[in-house]
């Protein structure tokens, strides 16, 4: 670039959002995300959701013979503070669900990392009638690390990558979800079934971050926006009303 | 769901409050959860709350074939998988009539107490973290990192090994494996000392897990336990000596038991166990090597391979409890019908919420994983 070409520089917002191209970002704004994204891939904060059998090789990969630590991971407990959510193997359709909400709780940008053949396309239980059998169709997904079960080596490797994608500003996955919502949205309905619905409002945070696109909202989303009134009562499988399941005691 | 749609939930006044303990939790053993009903911090009742894990397992093997579920049990409990394996395959055994040869009988017996000692090494990990003590998570989970090292060495996994077939195992020892274990026996126990210094006898931990989760002993045969927390509860029952299987009638062992039933003597059984085990492997490797011969008996074609018509129960000795499977076979190359009988299931189900609704909210992690129970086994 050089000095003489005039630089757009998107000063006000417009009401409708969209994602700034390339070209249109000054110099200034290039130089200061280059360099989040390097802060970022040096500090990755993973979320503490065991979902399935890989979490067996977590705790040597954080504690001292591998460490994990020295590159800059760390294992955290929220979600709203995590950057990375790690999917440890099959997904039960139980567990999706909360998958989903966690995700949808942590702060853009995020990242998710799918451990084994199993969120590849279903592995070991390819033919269980209790599983998930492709992780991307539900939430994006950043890196795969391929085997059953992968060793430490291998997590450590997935973790060096995706330190370089996301400091050569290529961890996109995220902005995946925000562009494309309504296709996640659609998939989700039709394992979890039409009333499926999550606290967050993901359109409004697509607009925030401005990554609306031509698929974020769509005949899924607008059966969201028909639903008059929300509380967590009427979310009974997901979050049972005192009385359901209770048992007397002996 | 848009932000001005949404409704509070209105609760009447109440000193009670619902919390959600888990599934995305530091203080649960896997993916579990409980539902806990508080006042204050004095739990009232709790709920458990599995399935996050399951996988349908018992549907699954019914598609299978005979050698095919060899690789889907291990995975039913991730941190002790060898006796999984082990169960089936002696299952498919008694239904075939087929006779393990002598050598294969110990490998298996060594197979399956390093995989104890490694859960056990896992627990004191869990169990120390559990009251703020992570030096020990590091030490036991290094450890154990070792014995990991040396089932690859011999099956070219460090944690599914798939290693016991029905018939015997699927290859010999490596050249001076045994040596390396005695050595790692010796280094293993050299460091026993400094657990017992850092958090054994330490005050802090025995203050703390004294009284907490009691199982009385009419409770714990009322409640179904088993294995450890049963010892802990001082009824000295062990499959491994009271329906011996493979060689163990030929070994010495104890059975270590306290009286108290609570967490301190959960952790102390296990402990203990962790010696009787290197007892064990220690004699393994002094007769191993006097027994020759073959490490598994003539298979028929695997893919082809009926199993005659009948049904059979078989169980050992985990390092979660007592673990059976129920098998019945039609004459297929498949089998009919699959029952595993887990511990954990018991454990972490109705001996969970019973030993929770007398405890308090700081305590749930704690007793939770002083009964070791293995989630991905609960829900399987």
């Amino acid at each position: 670039m050089t000095g003489s070409e005039k630089v757009p520089v998107v000063t006000d917002q417009p009401e409708t959002c969209r994602v700034a191209d390339a070209e249109e970002k000054s110099l200034l704004r290039k130089v200061m995300d280059n360099f989040a994204d390097h802060c970022r891939s040096r500090s990755l904060f993973v979320l503490h959701y065991c979902t399935g059998c890989g979490a067996i090789e977590l705790p040597p990969t954080i504690t001292s013979r591998f460490d994990m630590e020295r590159v800059g991971v760390s294992p955290m407990v929220t979600p709203r503070q995590a950057d990375l959510l790690l999917i440890t193997g099959y997904l039960s359709v139980k567990t999706l669900k909360r998958v989903i909400l966690s995700y949808e709780q942590m702060q853009a940008p995020k990242y998710v990392v799918g451990f084994g053949s199993c969120t590849i396309n279903g592995g070991m239980y390819w033919n269980s009638y209790a599983t998930v059998k492709r992780l991307d169709q539900y939430i994006p997904v950043d890196s795969y690390i391929a085997g059953c079960m992968p060793r430490p080596e291998a997590i450590q490797q997935v973790f060096l990558d995706l330190m370089a994608k996301i400091d050569a500003g290529k961890a996109t996955a995220w902005q995946d979800y925000y562009l494309n919502y309504d296709a996640y949205l659609g998939r989700q309905m039709n394992l979890f079934g039409q009333d499926w619905h999550t606290p967050t409002d993901v359109v409004a945070e697509a607009k925030h971050y401005g990554y609306v696109g031509n698929g974020t909202t769509g005949e899924h989303t607008a059966l969201l926006d028909q639903r008059a009134t929300w509380s967590l009562d009427t979310v009974p499988e997901l979050y049972p009303a005192r009385g359901r399941n209770e048992r007397s005691r002996p | 769901m848009r932000p001005e749609n949404y409704r509070p939930v209105s609760h009447p006044p109440s000193h009670e409050y619902e919390l959600y303990f888990g599934p995305n939790h530091p203080g649960i053993e896997g993916n579990y959860a409980i539902r806990v009903r508080l006042k204050g911090d004095e739990v009232q009742e709790a709920i458990a709350d599995g399935g996050y894990l399951h996988r349908g397992f018992e549907k699954i093997m019914e598609e299978r074939l005979w050698i095919q579920n060899v690789a889907l049990v291990p995975r039913i409990c991730v941190p002790d998988p060898v006796p999984m394996e082990e169960c089936y395959s002696r299952a498919v055994e008694q239904l075939g009539g087929l006779e393990v040869p002598a050598r294969a009988q110990w490998i298996r017996v060594m197979m399956l107490e390093m995989s104890r000692i490694c859960a056990h090494l896992f627990t004191f990990g869990g169990n120390a973290a559990t009251i703020g003590f992570y030096t020990n998570m590091f030490w036991g989970v290094s450890m154990r990192d070792l014995f990991l090292d040396l089932f690859e060495e011999i099956t070219g996994a460090r944690i599914y090994h798939m290693y016991i077939t029905p018939g015997g195992v699927r290859r010999d020892l490596p050249e001076g494996l045994l040596d390396r274990l005695a050595a790692l026996l010796d280094d293993l126990e050299s460091r026993l000392p400094d657990f017992e210094d850092l958090f054994f006898s330490n005050t802090v931990v025995i203050n703390r897990a004294t009284g907490t989760g009691t199982i009385s002993a009419e409770e714990a045969l009322a409640w179904g336990v088993t294995g450890p927390n049963l010892r802990a509860s001082g009824l000295p029952f062990d499959v491994r000596r009271d329906d011996p299987y493979l060689v163990y009638p030929e070994l010495e062992f104890e059975v270590p038991t306290m009286k108290d039933g609570d967490a301190l003597a959960r952790m102390m059984v296990r402990k203990a166990e962790v010696l009787e085990s290197i007892k064990i492997l220690r004699q393994v490797i002094a007769r191993l090597p006097h027994i020759e011969g073959p490490v598994r008996c003539p298979l028929p074609n695997p893919l082809a391979w009926n199993i005659p018509a009948g049904d059979t129960f078989a169980r050992v000795e985990s390092s979660k409890g007592e673990l059976g499977f129920f098998v019945v076979s039609t004459g297929g190359a498949k089998p009919w019908r699959v029952h595993v009988r887990g511990p954990s299931q018991m454990h972490a189900v109705q001996v969970l919420e019973r030993l929770l609704a007398r405890g308090r909210l700081e305590d749930i992690a704690q007793i939770m994983f002083s009964l070791d129970a293995c989630p991905p086994e609960v829900d399987r």
